[in-house]
């Protein structure tokens, strides 16, 4: 293993994964819990990155195309900030 | 998880950020493929400014990258590019060879029986993960793992925010065009399934 990082107990290293589970979506959890593949989290993880990636890009091209038939532009500004707060 | 974890900041420093260039986008007159180009670009960039550089690398490498795209040409960004790959080749060579002779975590989790192919699918799998994750190449695993949350967890909060963009947009939209429809739903008191209790602010 990595001299720079000491050695690192299995511990953190459950709760790494763990940490990362519940940050994917619900139907990754409901697997088993604690055992599941190092692999299979893996795998989760870059499909989960990925889906947000494409949303990310249809949500931008959507924008895109809103801007484009929008005259004026402060009020939105102001709008969108009250969302937020 | 490392670093600032504080996602109410980060949403208005992003939106903050993103709004500037989406003001400037509007003020020059572009093709709806450069627009979207632009706001692609935009949200990145407002992504990696939002969250900040400490704690993750995956937003130092958002602007490295982002810079080294917009500027021109440069000999010495083109060195410091290959000095990456090198140094990533490397990196990637000798994590390969020691997985080799000693066991790295992953491969603890996998039975005995099955230890190589999974040993194998781990690293199939992590060299995916690294390509996905901004400043993925140089990180090692555990790292990658903590690199990974962090930006998943940013992920979100852009999503979100861009979400709620795009619907006060098309509302305003919507009213500034004087939508029979929307009016009369308003009339009827219709309750949207999405949008319903949105729609007061307006």
């Amino acid at each position: 293993m990595s001299s720079r990082r000491g050695r690192i107990t299995d511990e953190e290293i459950n709760e790494l994964i763990s940490k990362l589970q519940a940050l994917l979506p619900e139907s990754s959890r409901s697997r088993a819990a604690s055992r599941s593949s190092a692999s299979k989290l893996l795998k989760e993880t870059c499909s989960y990155i990925k889906s947000l990636h494409r949303e990310v890009d249809d949500l931008s091209d959507r924008l895109s195309e809103l801007m484009s038939t929008m005259d004026d532009n402060s009020p939105q500004a102001e709008i969108i900030r009250s969302l937020l707060r | 998880m490392r670093g600032p974890c504080n996602t109410m900041a980060f949403k208005q420093g992003f939106l903050g950020s993103l709004l500037l260039s989406l003001q400037s986008c509007k003020a020059t007159m572009m093709s709806l493929e450069e627009r979207k180009r632009a706001i692609k670009s935009s949200a990145d960039i407002a992504m990696a400014t939002a969250r900040g550089v400490t704690g993750a690398r995956w937003p130092r490498a958002i602007l490295s990258s982002s810079s080294s795209s917009s500027s021109s040409p440069c000999k010495t960004q083109g060195k410091v590019r290959r000095c990456k790959n090198i140094v990533r080749r490397y990196h990637c060579h000798k994590r390969r060879r020691r997985d080799g002779n000693g066991t790295s975590f992953f491969a603890r989790t996998a039975s005995s029986s099955s230890a190589e192919v999974a040993r194998r699918l781990v690293k199939k799998r992590t060299r995916v993960l690294r390509r996905m994750i901004p400043g993925g190449e140089l990180l090692d695993e555990i790292s990658l793992l903590h690199e990974a949350m962090d930006y998943v967890v940013h992920l979100h909060a852009e999503v979100d925010v861009l979400r709620r963009v795009s619907k006060a947009l098309r509302r305003r939209s919507d009213a500034s065009s004087g939508r029979s429809a929307s009016s009369a739903q308003l009339h009827e008191g219709t309750v949207q399934v999405s949008g319903g209790s949105e729609l007061n602010p307006c």
